[in-house]
């Protein structure tokens, strides 16, 4: 008997799992929607023309673009590696694929709704700013260490 | 069942329509990247939902809450950023499942440095390190690491002590 509600009790379990990513199906939708959008508007040729050659600038740049932009990690590695090999400074590059993975602008309104949206914009900032950080710290130390 | 985020389902939708008229061959690209998009989160919902039912049938909510929650300390940190580094597919996949480990006591500082911790792709390291280096690449996931544990001490000292970002507000 117990053996029976145990597995009553996990098939119910699983149920509601499946509920609640299911009430959360149009929210999701609408994210992988515009991340549609921005992959078929936006192209590599025009996120590379963002950077200007100042490595400051580009270095905020990097981090904008990389938290705006949307696709696989690897992308944003292949684009990296382009990037650098057109002159642009290793902190932009860096704070770039960063940014690409940690930052997300078009998951904002889902991460508002399910995490809070003080949260999301407390983590988002910080994320932000360690990316800066994180981003000159590693290159600063690979110049260090040589 | 409330479904959440059909207003914004429905501008999305009226993007995709101006873009049709505006762009038709645009639209059509944009349909097939979401498409594919979806495509790949099919692929990583069932292991989602199976996970959050195991933890919710399996694991005892006061076990939550004493690993993951306010007392955790390092143990939580250790299993924000492990969980942080193994977990796959987009990040917003996995809300869900921490929507409900908020609601057995997990603290918001682990969830940020989960966030930030997923940022290190085990399977793409190897291709990280071809186009920037060894040297590069474990630098970066060691500053990745450390800038995970303190975003996360941050949001528990922002979010802990007033309780400001409950999610009742």
């Amino acid at each position: 008997m117990k053996q029976n509600s145990k597995k009553i009790s996990f098939r119910k379990s699983l149920k509601r799992s499946a509920l609640s990513f299911a009430s959360m199906m149009p929210m999701i939708l609408s994210i992988v929607g515009l991340m549609g959008l921005f992959q078929a508007m936006v192209s590599k040729e025009l996120l590379a023309s963002l950077f200007t050659g100042d490595p400051v600038k580009d270095t905020l740049i990097g981090t904008v673009a990389g938290g705006i932009a949307v696709g696989q990690a690897l992308v944003s590695y292949i684009l990296g590696g382009e990037l650098l090999e057109q002159g642009i400074s290793i902190y932009a590059v860096t704070a770039f694929i960063l940014a690409w993975v940690t930052l997300g602008i078009v998951q904002l309104p889902l991460e508002a709704e399910v995490l809070g949206l003080r949260f999301t914009i407390y983590r988002n900032i910080l994320a932000f700013i360690s990316t800066i950080l994180v981003s000159i710290g590693t290159v600063w130390t690979i110049g260090v260490i040589g | 069942m409330k479904f959440r985020g059909l207003r914004l389902l429905l501008v999305v939708g009226l993007m995709y329509l101006l873009l049709f008229f505006y762009d038709e061959a645009k639209m059509s690209v944009a349909v097939k990247k979401a498409a594919m998009l979806f495509g790949e989160l099919m692929l990583i919902f069932p292991l989602v939902i199976v996970v959050m039912a195991l933890i919710t049938y399996y694991v005892d909510p006061r076990k939550i809450a004493s690993h993951l929650g306010e007392e955790s300390g390092l143990r939580g940190w250790m299993i924000a950023l492990s969980a942080g580094i193994i977990s796959h597919g987009p990040m917003y996949a996995w809300y869900p499942m921490l929507e409900d480990l908020i609601k057995h006591g997990l603290k918001k500082g682990l969830i940020a440095t989960f966030f930030y911790a997923r940022s290190i792709k085990i399977p793409l390291l190897p291709i990280m390190v071809a186009y920037f280096g060894f040297g590069f690449t474990l630098i970066l996931t060691l500053y990745i690491l450390l800038a995970s544990v303190i975003q996360g001490l941050l949001i528990d000292q922002i979010c802990g002590r007033s309780k400001k970002c409950d999610l009742e507000e």
